[in-house]
């Protein structure tokens, strides 16, 4: 692309978007928190002063911080697992670490509540119910964050220089010295860069909180759902939001900083994996894949077999939740959930594109594209609400907060293909005869499909799986998966619930079919020249 | 006949400081003359290349071909190929569709195209190859392609970028007398940029060395 007048017009489309659907709805939020004439300060300062608002505020930062200790903890032995050893399976584990970005909230609340609630696996094996203590929130916080923490370690690991390692060694460090004094400087910055999106995904949470947290450890947003949703409490909620505002803008400020300051990685000198030998090395990587397995994959695995369980389709089990799959009701939300998203998706894909292509050359250009991720839904759909409130009846208002969402990785992935374009490419295709469109559409945009193509399909498992903004902006008759599974969680019974899990087993399905769908296809895969 | 007059340009190491990397250049290479420009790396060789390319404007100075001034010319319409020490061969296209581009670039209809490309792959020995995809081939074979893709479209000026570095020593040889045979056939002016002082002297029936930002006639 050209340097100059291309990129402004590529990134009108994703700019005029975000002008609309995020910054323009942030802004009416401050606006409504914020005192008006003769307004007194002290509102501002009104959740501080109440004991049940303040407990909200500090609850939201303690269990945020508690899981990126936690996740820091039990994290960087199983990235270091990763990084270092050669071991059967070891491919599954890093394919398995993409599971929680593509498990829908719902689905892994439903999971936890599946194991660890009062008819769980673990109730059921003689051990104690968590239903009403914060550990079913942190365990929630813990499978989606986990994986984050790991790939960032893992990946940081193997960026650091054999060498380094090697004359480490020979100087005289034993293996754990070595980790403290030459690998844990090295991957440190990363590993605070993740632990930042750690703290804000769990500090702006809301679907685990809401249906985790029972009264007493629901979260700032799930408070401000309630206010807006429940109690009409408008102007309580809006000082809650523009606190959560400053709050989550002072640690993406913190996130931004660090991310300036991460090195291009260097894979010049890899460390080679080698197998674990003896008694220790061996323990050491079954633990940490016993962690791993507990934390990030058991709550799918309970989630599915309870489903099964529930649906009577197991031989000596007499429930028929099955037919929950055709009700009216499970077949409206069902196509509800497919239409919403596929617009959802075809709009981020060609905003996510655009925006890449225009940020190629510029850096404040491509930091906007993370603006989405800084301001969770909750935030964004009562910024709208607020802002457009004769538009809450149009469905596109729900099909472009989805969009958002959704844009981010899209941009994200494409962005990081463009960066590993070599220029040479378009350069041949220019001398070649190809105008910079020519070059663009024969050249650049095949090499950019494989990434293409994973950005969206994780734009489809976020569109599948939205359920805060949903909640906010949907009508009864826009009922999709998640709402109806959530529908379901709030009615009494044993049934229902097993309603919810056979729903829950569907929407994990549909999105797991969607991702591979879009992430295999077997188009014209480009490889490596 | 390709000339370049007082070229001049200069580039930014760091915001707000500006350095001079290419000074007055003026050179002219005749059709069917192959012109070496040799170099130190970061002397500016490949940036003199784009610039004849069409592929960054110079800060002042004029590129000419027959007389005529191209200098704001775009890449596609100069009719110009240029050849890069990583070959650039397209991953996503097998071999024969990398050859055809150009052609199809000119309008001539797809299934043409792949016909005259697999005709040039033969002439260079390798229309065997021609479905395969270019990552399956060996450095020399890539080369191969990569030349067979700049002629394909009888282009009047051959533009090469290192393009034998990235081979092992005794092919560089090989490939060397090869291409010799090919660019003679050819009958364009040739610019060839080398580090290598023995290439250079191999190659071309002229040779520069660009220091200090300057041209300086060798042969």
């Amino acid at each position: 692309m050209p340097k100059t007048a291309a990129p402004l017009a590529w990134a009108a489309f994703p700019l005029a978007f975000l002008l609309v659907v995020l910054v323009a709805p942030a802004a009416r939020l401050v606006a409504e928190g914020w005192p008006a004439d003769g307004m007194a300060w002290t509102v501002v300062w009104m959740p501080w002063q109440d004991d049940y608002l303040r407990w909200r505020l500090v609850w939201s930062f303690l269990q945020a911080l508690g899981t990126c200790a936690a996740a820091l903890v039990l994290g960087v032995p199983l990235a270091w697992v990763l990084a270092r050893y050669e071991f059967a399976g070891r491919s599954l584990v890093l394919r398995a670490l993409m599971l929680p970005f593509v498990v829908p909230t719902l689905v892994a609340a439903l999971g936890v509540l599946a194991l660890m609630g009062p008819h769980g696996a673990v109730v059921q094996l003689g051990g104690p119910d968590l239903q009403g203590t914060a550990w079913l929130l942190m365990y929630g916080n813990l499978f989606f964050n986990l994986c984050l923490v790991v790939r960032a370690g893992s990946d940081a690991l193997e960026q650091v220089s054999a060498s380094r390692v090697a004359a480490a060694r020979t100087l005289g460090a034993t293996p754990w010295r070595v980790f403290r004094r030459v690998e844990w400087p090295a991957i440190a910055p990363w590993m605070m860069s993740a632990l930042c999106l750690v703290f804000l995904y769990c500090f702006s949470g809301f679907g685990l909180a809401l249906v985790l947290g029972g009264q007493r450890y629901a979260t700032v947003e799930v408070e401000i759902y309630t206010l807006v949703a429940h109690e009409l409490q408008l102007e309580q909620a809006s000082v809650l939001a523009l606190w959560m505002l400053v709050l989550t803008a002072v640690v993406a400020l913190v996130y931004a900083t660090i991310e300036r300051r991460l090195a291009a990685p260097a894979r010049a000198d890899l460390l080679p994996r080698r197998r674990p030998r003896g008694l220790w090395q061996r323990l050491f990587v079954v633990g940490a894949l016993f962690v791993f397995a507990v934390i990030c994959v058991l709550p799918i695995v309970v989630i599915a077999w309870k489903a099964l369980w529930a649906s009577g389709l197991l031989p000596g089990t007499e429930s028929t939740a099955w037919r929950v799959l055709l009700e009216e009701d499970t077949l409206l939300a069902l196509w509800n959930t497919v239409r919403f998203s596929a617009s959802a998706v075809l709009l981020a894909t060609v905003l996510g594109l655009a925006h890449a292509l225009a940020a190629r050359h510029s850096l404040w250009l491509r930091t906007l594209a993370f603006l989405p991720f800084l301001m969770s839904p909750v935030m964004v759909a009562f910024g709208l609400l607020l802002l457009y409130p004769s538009w809450s009846g149009n469905v596109w208002m729900l099909v472009a907060t989805y969009a958002l969402l959704a844009y981010p990785f899209v941009a994200k992935a494409v962005a990081a293909a463009l960066d590993s374009m070599p220029v040479q490419y378009l350069h041949a295709a220019r001398s070649l005869g190809a105008s910079p469109w020519r070059a663009f559409w024969r050249v650049t945009f095949p090499l950019l499909l494989p990434a293409l193509r994973r950005g969206m399909a994780f734009a489809v498992a976020t569109a599948l799986g939205e359920f805060a903004a949903t909640l906010f902006l949907s009508r009864p008759e826009w009922a999709t998966l998640t709402t109806l599974i959530y529908q379901r969680l709030g009615r009494p019974g044993a049934a229902n619930l097993d309603s919810a899990l056979v729903l829950a087993s569907l929407l994990m399905l549909l999105t797991l079919l969607a991702f591979a769908f879009i992430e295999h296809a077997d188009w014209r895969e480009p490889h490596h020249a | 006949m390709l000339e370049l007059q007082s070229i001049h340009k200069t580039w930014e190491p760091h915001r707000g400081e500006r350095r001079t990397l290419l000074s007055g250049i003026n050179l002219s290479v005749a059709a069917g003359q192959t012109v070496a420009i040799l170099g130190a790396s970061g002397s500016g060789k490949s940036t003199l290349l784009k610039i004849v390319a069409g592929l960054e404007p110079p800060d002042s100075g004029e590129v000419l071909l027959d007389g005529k001034v191209i200098t704001a010319m775009p890449p596609e319409q100069r009719h110009f190929a240029l050849m890069f020490q990583d070959f650039a061969l397209f991953p996503h296209l097998n071999v024969q569709d990398n050859v055809a581009f150009g052609l199809i670039e000119q309008g001539v209809a797809k299934a043409q195209a792949r016909s005259q490309a697999v005709d040039v792959l033969r002439r260079f020995g390798m229309h065997a190859f021609a479905l395969s995809r270019v990552w399956q081939l060996s450095g020399g074979e890539q080369q191969r392609v990569a030349l067979a893709r700049a002629l394909v479209t009888q282009p009047r000026v051959l533009l090469l970028d290192e393009p034998f570095s990235a081979l092992d020593a005794e092919l560089r040889v090989h490939l060397r007398e090869e291409f010799r045979s090919h660019i003679a056939q050819s009958h364009m002016a040739v610019l060839w940029v080398t580090h290598d002082e023995v290439e250079a002297r191999a190659m071309g029936s002229a040779g520069v060395r660009l220091q200090g930002c300057a041209l300086q006639a060798l042969w």
